[in-house]
């Protein structure tokens, strides 16, 4: 079966209406992700854009063909863990899933999802991080690029502004939970990401967890209909790189040998249109340094998984 | 409480008629369709649908006409229009 195939055939498992922005690319992951994990799946949606667009439900009426569940935004492992052991207790097995945004993630959840990562619960945790807080006007969140605009750090006539510090490198840091699975991945880059979704659901001896990169139309100011281009851009510039990690045995998974400068990438994007050519700069040697670190990780990981086997 | 819920799994489906949002509408030609399926690949709403011949057709009914098929189409097949209100 063809990767077309599998979705052409698989069930939509999300409300075919959802009021998800025009040209949203989370929507697409969510539908994507959720064909391949199928029905025998328990989601957690925690409050964010796809919580807001109706993927829980509204007034009764559920937003999704599975079970979900709307946790806080700093308790979504910890739930889900409680869920798993609950399962667990029953004899049942299911896939038990996180779908949350990186404020949920990165910022509010990061305590009990590193307890959940540490404590070794089975769960597949999956974030789509589009930068900031975008479900409430986009606030910057710590997985906001250097030099964005966001509604908290705003942008002067002159052009100065924007966030002063980069992203945090949280997939990374997720890996270096020594984790049976970890992986980034992109819409934009759809085999690949089902690869790694169904990697994912083999892991039986812990926690899972996939970092997707979901630049988004509304917050960032770009057309709708550049969604999918623009996220290929941001791995093509090796922006966000695609890679996977079992213990500490990381791969980089799509390679780009000749990049397109991150001038392309962020050329596109309205919320860095006041970046002049040493903010542009700044980006390109941070987006640089970053790969280095990468492959400096995939060279010298080959050793071991992380538990000292 | 009229009832008591454990968890919302619901009485039925939340569904917005987001096919009412479009203001472009997309359009496929047939004739020069390679029939890849990149736009079913890329479609945020999974509005392509492919027949059991392989061919592809746009379910308008929640289409919103953001347009991504229309970029990524290889074969330049799907084109933009103005929606006119039935």
């Amino acid at each position: 079966m063809t990767l077309i195939d599998k979705l052409a055939n698989r069930e939509d498992l999300i409300s075919p209406g959802i009021s998800a922005c025009v040209g949203c690319n989370v929507e697409l992951t969510l539908r994507t992700v959720l064909k391949i994990l199928g029905p025998n799946t328990v989601l957690a949606v925690p409050p964010g854009c796809m919580g807001g667009v109706g993927v829980v439900g509204w007034d009764k009426k559920a937003g999704a063909k599975i079970p979900v569940f709307f946790p806080l935004l700093d308790n979504v492992a910890s739930m889900l863990a409680g869920i798993r052991l609950g399962f667990n207790a029953r004899g049942r097995d299911a896939h038990v899933v996180a779908f949350a945004g990186d404020g949920a993630t990165v910022d509010a959840g990061f305590q009990a999802l590193s307890g959940a990562a540490e404590r070794g619960d089975r769960i597949l945790y999956i974030c789509y991080d589009n930068e900031g807080y975008m479900n409430t006007g986009y606030q910057r969140s710590s997985s906001t690029s250097k030099g964005s605009w966001t509604s908290t750090t705003p942008v002067s006539r002159e052009g100065k502004g924007g966030k002063a510090q980069h992203r945090k490198d949280f997939p990374l840091i997720m890996a270096l939970h020594d984790l049976p699975y970890v992986a980034t991945a992109s819409p934009a880059f759809i085999p690949d990401l089902v690869r790694k979704v169904e990697r994912a659901m083999e892991v039986r001896d812990g926690l899972a967890y996939i970092h997707i990169y979901n630049p988004c139309p509304t917050g960032w100011s770009f057309k709708a209909e550049d969604s999918i281009a623009i996220s290929r851009l941001s791995v093509k510039s090796r922006f966000f790189p695609l890679w996977e990690s079992r213990g500490r045995k990381l791969t980089i998974t799509v390679r780009e040998q000749r990049p397109v400068p991150v001038a392309d990438y962020v050329a596109k994007i309205g919320k860095f249109r006041h970046l002049g050519p040493e903010g542009i700069a700044e980006l390109q040697a941070l987006t640089d340094e970053r790969y280095r670190y990468l492959e400096a990780m995939e060279k010298s990981g080959a050793g071991g998984d992380g538990t000292g086997a | 409480m009229e009832k008591d819920y454990i968890a919302p799994v619901g009485e039925g489906l939340y569904i917005a008629r987001t096919g009412d949002w479009r203001t472009r509408r997309p359009q496929l030609d047939q004739a020069s369709c390679r029939r890849c399926g990149i736009c079913l690949m890329y479609c945020p709403v999974n509005s392509i649908v492919r027949s059991e011949a392989g061919e592809y057709s746009i379910d308008y009914e929640f289409c919103k006409g953001c347009g991504i098929c229309s970029v990524e189409c290889p074969a330049k097949s799907i084109s933009m229009h103005a929606a006119v209100r039935a």
